[in-house]
C-alpha cells in the first residue's frame, strides 16, 4: 500500500512540470484569446472595456478581413491538393520503382523543409525578380517578352505564393507517404501481378487503401500547416502587398494588433481558431473508413 | 536512496524547465558602474532629482547606430549625476514591448511614429504619455539656453509633437531628415536635362525619357508615399489645407486643391516604371531603389538615409546622388520638402518622470548635438546646418535654395478596425500603378474611411 502511494506520487512529480508548462503556456493563452477577443483594449493600455460580440460583428463587415479570409481558404485548398497529389505520386516511385540515385532524390526533396521560410523568401525573390529573375529569364529563351512577367504583382501574386509553399513541403509529406508505403508487404503486389494488375491499378487497389490512416492524419497536418506557413510566406515575401492582394487572415490579424486593436485581432484569431478546427474534423468525418490490415 | 535521487532529479528537471520561461535577456547596458542603485524615493517633485536615481532610456538603433546613445548617456550622467540605464535593439518594439505590456515601463523612448509595428501611435492612442510642455521651458542642464531656444522654429508645433491638437507637446522633436525626390544628378547632366520646377515640367521630362526607354518615377514602398502626399497637399493648398486635410474635415476631399493632389499622384502612377509594384514590399524595395541607380527610373520619394542604405550597391557609370524638394504645383507656386523627423517621449507609467524630463532637456545640449552629429544623426536646433560636410550639406541646405519646410502628418484617432492612414491613401497607389484601381474608386475610398477617422478623432 505504502509502496503504491510513493510510486503514484513520484508518477505525479515526474509529470507535474509537462502539465504545469502546458497549462501555463498553452492552455491558459487559449483561453485568453478567447477571452479577450469579447473586450476592446490596445496592446498597452491597462484599461478594457466589454463590448460582448461587437468585434465579431465588425468583423464580418470588414471586406479586408473577408478578402484575406478567402486568400487563406484558397491557399489551403490548393496546396493541400497540389501537394498531397504531388508527394503522393514521388513517393510511389520512389518506394516501388527502380530509380537511379533515389537517395539522392530523396534528400533533394527534403531540403526544402529545413530551409527556413525566410531563406525560401529569398530564392524566391530571386526567382520572381521582374528583371533578371531566373523564371523570366527562362520563360525569355523561347518567347520575347515585352514586359517582364510581375510574379509577385496583383495578379500573379497568390499563385507564386502557392509555387513557393508546394515547393517547400512535398518533401515532408512524401517522406511520410514513403515510410507507410514501404510497410506494405511486397506479397500483396507479386499476387496483384499474377492477376495481371498494372501499376496504375496496383497503386489505388493497393497502396492507397493501405496506407489510408497516414493519408488521413496527413490531411489535418495539411490544414494546421498551411494556415501557419501562408502567415510565414506572406510576411517574409509580400507583406501582404501589393495592396493587400495577398494578405492571408493570420497576417491580417498580426496587423491589427498593430494598429491598436487587440481585441479585434484576437476576435481574428478565434474564428482562424474555429475555423480550422472545424475544417480539419470535416475533412476527418469525410475520409472516415475501416482501417484495412495486412 | 534510489526514490530521493529520483526525486532530486525530478526537482531538478523542474527546475531546468521552469528557467527556460525566463525573460530573455536585452541588450542592456548600465553606464552605472555601481551594481545596485538604492533608488527607493520615486518620483521626486523637485527639479533636481537626488544622486541615485537610475533612468533607464530605451532608443532604437537605426542607421546611426547605438554608440552615440551610450557617449549622450554617459555625458548626461557626468552632468547631472543621475544614472542611465540604456537599452538599444534594432527591434525595440520587442524588447520593450513585453515588459510594457506587464507593467514595466523605461523613463524615457526614443521610437518615432510610422513604423511597423506601430508602438509609439498605440502610445499615442492609448494616452499614455505624460505632458512634456514643462520641458521646453527647462533649462538645458550644463547651459543658460531653455530648450525653446534650442529647437528650431517649428518643430513643436506640429501633430508629430502635440498629437491631440491642444497646443500641449507631448513627443520631443529628434534626429530630422529633409525627404524629396531622389536622383541621379549625373544622368541628368549626361541628358542635359533639368530638374522639373513644376509638375508640367515634369511631365515634359517624362514624355522624354520614355522615350528613351527611361521611367519618369519609382518607389521603395508605399509608405513612402506619406512624405511625399504631405508635402503635396503643401504645395497645392498651403498650411491651411494641410490642416483641414489632416484633421479629415468634412468635404475637404471634394474640394480643387485635393483634386489636385489625385490628379497628380494618379498622373505619376501612369509614369511609374511599371515593375515597381511587384517589388514594393518590405523584401524587394531596395530593388526599387535599385531602378534609380541603373538609370531604369530618374526620381523616387526617399529620405537622406538613402545614400547610406545603398553605399553598396552597384550603380550606373558617373552616378551622383540628387535631391529635390516637390515641384510647385503652378509656376511660380512654391516647393516644398517634406521634414521627417523621429520623436522621444515619457510613458506616462514611467517611475522617474522628472530626471526624465532633464535627460530630454539634456539631447538638446550642445555636447549631445555633437555626439549625435558624429554619427550623421542631426538634431533639430537652430544653426545646426552650418556645420555639416559632403552629402549631408547639400541635402541639408535644401531649405535654404527655396523649398519650404513641410511638417506635420494625419491627426491621430481612435484604431478601427480595417482603416490605417498607410492602408486607404497610400496603399492603393500599387494598384493605381498596375491599373487595377481606378482614380475615383481610390478617392471613394478615402472619403469613405476619411467619415470614419473624422468621428474617432482623439480629442
Amino acid at each position: 500500500m505504502y509502496k503504491n502511494k510513493g510510486r503514484s506520487r513520484f508518477l505525479v512529480l515526474c509529470l507535474a512540470p509537462a502539465t504545469i508548462l502546458f497549462a501555463i503556456f498553452m492552455i491558459l493563452p487559449t483561453v485568453n484569446v478567447f477571452r479577450m477577443s469579447l473586450f476592446e483594449r490596445g496592446a498597452y493600455s491597462p484599461n478594457e472595456t466589454f463590448v460582448g460580440l461587437k468585434n465579431f460583428q465588425q468583423l464580418f463587415q470588414d471586406s479586408q478581413f473577408i478578402r484575406s479570409m478567402q486568400n487563406m481558404i484558397l491557399l489551403v485548398v490548393i496546396v493541400t491538393i497540389i501537394t498531397f497529389g504531388v508527394a503522393l505520386l514521388f513517393a510511389a516511385i520512389l518506394t516501388r520503382e527502380k530509380v537511379k540515385g533515389q537517395n539522392l532524390f530523396r534528400i533533394v526533396f527534403y531540403i526544402p523543409n529545413i530551409l527556413s521560410v525566410v531563406v525560401i523568401s529569398g530564392i524566391f525573390s530571386a526567382i520572381y525578380k521582374p528583371e533578371n529573375g531566373m523564371l523570366n529569364s527562362l520563360i525569355g529563351l523561347f518567347h520575347t517578352m515585352t514586359n517582364p512577367i510581375l510574379w509577385k504583382g496583383e495578379t500573379l501574386v497568390i499563385p507564386s505564393l502557392i509555387l513557393a509553399m508546394v515547393w517547400q513541403a512535398i518533401g515532408y509529406y512524401m517522406v511520410m507517404y514513403m515510410a507507410s508505403m514501404s510497410s506494405v508487404p511486397e506479397s500483396l503486389y507479386e499476387s496483384a501481378n499474377l492477376d495481371g494488375a498494372g501499376r496504375v491499378t496496383q497503386f489505388f487497389q493497393i497502396t492507397i487503401p493501405l496506407i489510408w490512416t497516414n493519408i488521413r492524419t496527413t490531411l489535418t497536418f495539411f490544414i494546421i500547416s498551411t494556415i501557419n506557413m501562408a502567415f510565414l510566406f506572406v510576411k517574409a515575401m509580400t507583406s501582404g502587398g501589393p495592396n493587400g492582394a495577398s494578405d492571408v487572415a493570420l497576417n491580417y490579424m498580426y496587423s491589427q494588433k498593430d494598429a491598436g486593436l487587440y481585441g479585434y485581432s484576437m476576435a481574428i484569431g478565434v474564428v482562424i481558431f474555429l475555423f480550422s478546427f472545424a475544417l480539419s474534423a470535416c475533412v476527418n468525418r469525410v475520409t472516415e473508413r475501416e482501417p484495412l490490415e495486412f | 536512496m534510489k526514490k530521493a535521487i529520483a526525486l532530486t532529479l525530478a526537482a531538478s528537471m523542474a527546475l531546468s524547465l521552469a528557467a527556460c520561461g525566463g525573460s530573455a535577456a536585452s541588450s542592456t547596458a548600465s553606464s552605472a558602474s555601481t551594481a545596485e542603485s538604492t533608488s527607493t524615493s520615486t518620483a521626486t517633485s523637485e527639479a533636481t532629482p537626488a544622486e541615485d536615481v537610475t533612468i533607464k532610456v530605451a532608443a532604437i538603433e537605426t542607421a546611426y547606430g547605438s554608440e552615440m546613445w551610450q557617449k549622450v548617456s554617459d555625458a548626461f550622467t557626468a552632468q547631472t549625476g543621475i544614472k542611465v540605464e540604456l537599452t538599444t535593439d534594432k527591434n525595440l518594439e520587442d524588447v520593450i514591448g513585453p515588459s510594457m505590456q506587464g507593467g514595466d515601463y523605461p523613463d524615457v523612448v526614443h521610437l518615432a511614429t510610422g513604423r511597423e509595428s506601430a508602438l509609439t501611435e498605440q502610445f499615442i492612442k492609448g494616452n499614455l504619455m505624460t505632458d512634456i510642455t514643462d520641458v521646453l521651458s527647462m533649462t538645458v542642464p550644463g547651459e543658460d539656453a531653455k530648450v525653446s531656444d534650442k529647437i528650431a522654429g517649428g518643430f513643436t508645433d506640429t501633430s508629430l509633437t502635440n498629437p491631440y491638437n491642444d497646443g500641449k507637446t507631448y513627443l520631443a522633436p529628434m534626429f530630422y531628415s529633409p525627404c524629396g525626390l531622389f536622383y541621379n544628378a549625373g544622368l541628368l547632366e549626361e541628358k542635359g536635362w533639368t530638374v522639373p520646377t513644376t509638375w508640367d515640367e515634369m511631365w515634359e521630362l517624362g514624355d522624354k525619357a520614355k522615350a528613351e526607354g527611361i521611367s519618369l518615377f519609382t518607389y521603395p514602398t508605399t509608405g513612402y508615399f506619406d512624405a511625399f502626399f504631405y508635402a503635396l497637399m503643401y504645395s497645392a493648398g498651403g498650411p491651411d489645407f494641410f490642416q483641414k486635410a489632416t484633421q479629415y474635415e468634412e468635404g475637404i476631399w471634394d474640394t480643387p486643391e485635393a483634386q489636385t493632389c489625385f490628379d497628380i499622384v494618379n498622373k505619376l502612377a501612369t509614369y511609374t516604371n511599371p515593375i515597381t509594384p511587384a517589388q514594393a514590399n518590405d523584401q524587394d524595395f531596395t530593388q526599387n531603389q535599385q531602378l534609380v541607380l541603373d538609370n531604369k527610373a530618374i526620381f523616387m520619394p526617399n529620405g537622406t538615409w538613402i545614400v547610406g542604405e545603398m553605399a553598396e550597391a552597384p550603380r550606373a557609370d558617373g552616378f551622383k546622388w540628387g535631391m529635390t524638394a516637390l515641384p510647385a504645383v503652378k509656376a511660380g507656386g512654391d516647393s516644398y520638402s517634406y521634414t521627417w523627423f523621429e520623436q522621444c517621449w515619457i510613458p506616462s507609467g514611467a517611475e522617474h518622470q522628472d530626471a526624465a524630463k532633464q535627460f530630454i532637456a539634456f539631447l538638446y545640449s550642445d555636447t549631445a548635438c555633437a555626439l549625435f552629429a558624429e554619427s550623421g544623426a542631426i538634431q533639430p536646433v537652430l544653426n545646426i546646418a552650418d556645420s555639416l560636410e559632403g552629402d549631408n550639406k547639400l541635402f541639408y541646405s535644401i531649405y535654404d535654395n527655396g523649398a519650404k519646410a513641410a511638417m506635420g502628418n494625419f491627426a491621430a484617432f481612435n484604431a478601427i478596425p480595417g482603416v490605417e492612414v498607410r492602408t486607404i491613401f497610400f496603399d492603393p497607389v500599387n494598384s493605381l500603378v498596375s491599373g487595377s484601381t481606378t482614380e475615383q474608386q481610390w478617392i471613394d475610398g478615402i472619403k469613405t474611411a476619411s467619415d470614419q477617422m473624422r468621428a474617432n478623432l482623439i480629442k
